[in-house]
């Protein structure tokens, strides 16, 4: 029996300025939660930090690696308070597409992975994979501004992915 | 849903459209095992594309054990690959034609106990019989050591629907909590 899932959980869009979204009570009957977010930010070199259950801990580690156009890049983060996805060049004031996908993260009985996808015209593409060292289900989901604001008309976008066929 | 410190609207999905995607089947391991098939795939006709989502490890102690795909249980040397790889130092590309499966993504073991790699796996137009299957992935974990983050591409050289695929390691068995869901989408 097929489950319809790929569910919008919650979508927003700034009005005005903010410095940070927070999507909390995340239904935990999903097996996965796909973030799609257009950050654009207030002014340049402004980038979206993710940090989940309010985890102010060193617990988020990731790896990346980019392509600008005219070389490649990889580097690797551990210890980090969020997950700090930066960027060569900082840049994210241009229009972005950035999807964020959380696997298994209801499951108590290991570390939730994070796979994302930047991509910027301006400046480069860019594939990531992430770890919050931390075995609790992920409850809620804080998207912020590394500094300054999100302008108006950014997006942010949650959805769900079933994982049990009812 | 909050949002600090500004105002915001909020709005939801509009309906009217049918339902794109959706789940088929899941498998959740109790017990550590070799391999997952997914078949009776052809049931599945009315679906353009195949998603598949993985959580897992291997039981071995390795640091890299390829997950290989089989369609239609062929195990002749009609796949062929191609990856990006991403290791926190540099980029590295990597490819493989004319061989018995595809390796559609990797994982770790026991050696690094921390990390759960996770795949998504998209098989594009999986029940035309007029075309070669082509798979694509995003891969990758970040453990406290050896991390990584890939993008593949596979081919299965045969224009044959897809009514079954098997997952198995290239190292060690799918351990217990591992985690394999198939979607469709529309």
């Amino acid at each position: 029996m097929a489950t319809p899932t790929y569910d919008l959980l919650e979508s927003v869009t700034l009005a005005s300025l903010a410095s940070s979204v927070t999507f909390s009570s995340i239904d935990q009957s999903y097996g996965d939660l796909i973030l799609v977010m257009n950050p654009i930010a207030s002014s340049v070199g402004i980038t979206p930090y993710t940090r989940l259950n309010g985890d102010t801990g060193g617990n988020y580690n990731w790896v990346r690696m980019t392509g600008s156009g005219s070389s490649t890049e990889s580097s690797a983060q551990a210890s980090r308070t969020s997950f700090d996805f930066s960027y060569p060049g900082g840049r994210n004031d241009s229009s972005t597409l950035f999807i964020q996908q959380f696997m298994d993260f209801s499951a108590t009985d290991k570390h939730t992975t994070v796979l994302a996808r930047h991509n910027n015209p301006s400046d480069a593409v860019a594939a990531y994979a992430g770890r919050w060292a931390n075995t609790s289900a992920v409850t809620s989901l804080t998207i912020f501004a590394s500094f300054s604001n999100f302008a108006a008309g950014a997006t942010f976008n949650l959805y769900g992915i079933a994982k049990t066929v009812v | 849903m909050s949002l600090i410190p500004f105002g915001f609207w909020a709005a939801s999905g509009g309906g009217g459209a049918a339902n794109a995607y959706d789940l088929l089947e899941t498998t959740t391991l109790t017990s550590n095992t070799a391999s997952v098939t997914f078949s009776g795939l052809g049931d599945y006709s009315d679906y353009a594309h195949l998603q598949i989502r993985i959580v897992s490890r291997t039981s071995d102690a390795t640091t890299n054990a390829n997950i290989n795909l089989n369609f239609n249980g062929d195990t002749g040397t009609n796949y062929a690959t191609h990856d990006l790889e991403g290791n926190g130092t540099s980029v590295g590309s990597g490819s493989a034609a004319s061989i018995a499966n595809i390796r559609v993504a990797q994982n770790i073991g026991t050696s690094l106990a921390d990390a759960w790699p996770a795949a998504v796996i998209d098989i594009l137009d999986f029940s035309s019989g007029l075309k070669n299957t082509t798979t694509r992935t995003l891969n990758g974990w970040a453990s406290s050591s050896t991390p990584r983050i890939f993008l593949r591409s596979g081919l299965w050289n045969d224009t044959s629907a897809v009514t079954s695929m098997s997952f198995a390691l290239s190292s060690g068995d799918f351990i217990a909590a591992s985690r394999l869901s198939l979607y469709g989408v529309k």
